[in-house]
């Protein structure tokens, strides 16, 4: 069985030594070749290849993006000179994580990683894509979000994000008057956003601090947040105590 | 609280050192009021013992007004009018207790008012020694600090030098390069020994030449441009009078692996880093421009570096060098003014 490879390395030499090292094996087969995080994505949706190499700091999406946005099951396997992102990557279900630079012996070490991987049929993608956005170190949170839009990718700054709301499996992102659709729980998102910036009002609404005008009584035990657009959010008893601690806490 | 009511060993000298004090104030009160050595000591003591807290009173004084940036007029007349409310006091204390003596003693209330004036003098004078003496300390402390909070930005600078991803990725490079052009491989391991040699060289002085901070940059460019390819331009247009002045070493190498790392890095289609140095009489301008895209993910904190740079220039310059940050559309600019000359 051939293995069907896509390289993701904004640095042609690096993107070299990984297709030198490649060229020795020969059930390797090399797809493509990205520089960006978008090629990277549109490249593996497309392409749906059996493994992925990726570099985590690149222009337009960083590698941790580029795995929320794959929806084929490629095995992954970072490449990068930082080691602080180990613990993300196994957590975003990467299969082996190679310190640049790294030797011959090393890289046929992840190769064979992968291949016992696929021997064994296991699913790939086996954590929650929430646990991918959870894994973050503490007081480290997302400054935007990414959400594929068609064969495109759309990026909203966390700044920009007036509220999410829960649709079955989806959550919906209001920005910028627009609705975004993203695979993912309201819980993951709110886990990735942080905490002062964004407040679980209801069990269905997260809601950017910066855009509730006001909070009105509605019936008993229940409340409206009013955005400054008007917009009418409902809000539960814990949604009303998390934001009187945000707000009134100060 | 006062520092020397802080431990008891100072305390203990602040003391002692009142005994010769206290000596010349019972000597005054003898001379003007014809008062017996006992009776000297008897109406003193208790006096001299008050003055000597009150003489450390000045300390909070000095520093709620402090010399250079008060007042002439504000500092004399606050002194002046403390001066006198607490040599009054302690005036007051001498003259009770000379009063609870006079039964002993006959006539030694009386006696000891024509001792006052004079008394009074002298108590207004070592209060103002007092001031002055608080004015040196706080002066020799503050001095002290500034020099704490150089080496400290000293040390941060160092530390922060010897980025290790910047080492990894181009050992990275290095590696590529082996089997692809062996000699450029070689020509890379020079450039990025020159480069550490020099910049291990460099951080051990306080003070470069512009000329030799920019070559060192330019040291750190060459690396990279193997890493970048065509995505790294660079454009500098450097005055040469800039190449004597003086600046604090390591001071702009940061800058360019932030314009690098922050810059750079992040663009799909690379960028150009311009560089402008002019001189104009005592000052040096200097500017590093780079393009970058404000979508790019995050590339971890950048404010650090810069706050270090600003701690720098402030502990080395005072307020006269200033660091100016300018973010436009696409491009990130970061301004530095410094006097052309190094203070001593």
């Amino acid at each position: 069985m051939n293995l069907r490879v896509v390289i993701a390395d904004d640095e042609e030499l690096a993107r070299r030594v990984l297709r030198e090292h490649l060229r020795g094996e020969t059930d390797i087969e090399v797809v493509a070749e990205c520089s960006n995080g978008f090629e990277a994505v549109k490249a593996v949706n497309e392409l749906k290849p059996d493994l992925v190499f990726l570099d985590v700091q690149m222009p337009k999406l960083d590698g941790f993006e580029v795995i929320e946005l794959i929806d084929s099951a490629a095995a992954v396997v970072f490449v990068t000179a930082f080691d602080q992102y180990a613990m993300r990557a196994f957590d975003a279900a990467a299969v082996d994580y190679l310190l640049k630079p790294y030797s011959a012996e090393r890289f046929r070490a992840s190769l064979e990683r992968v291949r016992v991987r696929m021997r064994e049929a296991k699913p790939v993608a086996a954590v929650a894509p929430d646990l991918r956005l959870a894994s973050r170190a503490p007081g480290d949170y997302v400054e935007r979000i990414v959400v594929k839009d068609g064969p495109k990718v759309h990026v909203i700054p966390a700044g920009k994000l007036d509220y999410a709301e829960a649709q079955d499996d989806y959550v919906a992102l209001r920005s910028d008057g627009r609705v975004w659709l993203k695979q993912q729980t309201i819980s993951g998102l709110e886990a990735a956003l942080d905490p002062r910036r964004f407040i679980r009002l209801h069990r269905s609404y997260l809601v950017n601090v910066e855009r509730i005008a006001r909070i009105d009584a509605n019936t008993k035990d229940t409340w409206l947040a009013v955005l400054t657009d008007g917009t009418k959010i409902p809000v539960s008893r814990g949604g009303y105590a998390r934001f009187r601690e945000i707000v009134g806490g100060e | 609280m006062h520092p020397i009511l802080q431990s008891w060993r100072r305390f203990g000298l602040w003391m002692a050192a009142w005994v010769p004090l206290g000596a010349i104030l019972i000597l005054v009160a003898r001379l003007s009021g014809h008062l017996s050595f006992i009776e000297a000591v008897g109406a003193m003591t208790p006096a001299v013992v008050v003055m000597a807290f009150v003489c450390l009173s000045p300390f909070y004084v000095c520093r709620s007004l402090p010399l250079r940036s008060t007042a002439r007029e504000k500092i004399l007349i606050n002194h002046l009018a403390a001066a006198f409310i607490l040599s009054g006091g302690v005036l007051l204390v001498g003259r009770f207790t000379a009063s609870l003596l006079t039964p002993s003693f006959l006539g030694l209330d009386a006696r000891f008012g024509s001792a006052v004036p004079m008394l009074g003098l002298v108590v207004l004078m070592i209060y103002f020694v007092a001031v002055a003496l608080h004015y040196a300390a706080l002066e020799l402390e503050a001095s002290r600090r500034a020099e704490i909070l150089a080496r400290d930005a000293q040390l941060r600078a160092l530390k922060a030098q010897v980025n290790p991803h910047f080492l990894f990725n181009s050992l990275n490079s290095i590696s590529a390069l082996t089997t692809i052009d062996a000699g450029q491989a070689r020509e890379m391991c020079v450039r990025l020994a020159d480069f550490l040699r020099t910049s291990l060289r460099l951080g051990e002085r306080v003070t470069v030449s512009f000329a030799e901070e920019m070559a060192l940059m330019k040291m750190y460019l060459d690396v990279e441009q193997v890493r970048f390819g065509s995505r790294l331009r660079l454009k500098q247009e450097i005055d040469p009078a800039c190449a004597d002045c003086d600046v604090p070493a390591l001071l702009i190498q940061p800058l360019v692996e932030n314009a690098v790392k922050h810059g750079i890095a992040m663009m799909a289609e690379g960028g150009e880093i311009v560089l402008c140095g002019q001189r104009e009489q005592d000052w040096l301008h200097f500017s590093i421009t780079n393009p970058y895209d404000p979508e790019a993910p995050s590339t971890g904190r950048n404010g650090l570096g810069l706050r270090n740079i600003r701690d720098r220039l402030e502990s080395r310059y005072g307020g006269s060098a200033r660091m100016d940050i300018k973010v436009e559309e696409r491009l990130y600019s970061v301004a530095l003014t410094l006097p052309a000359r190094a203070l001593r």
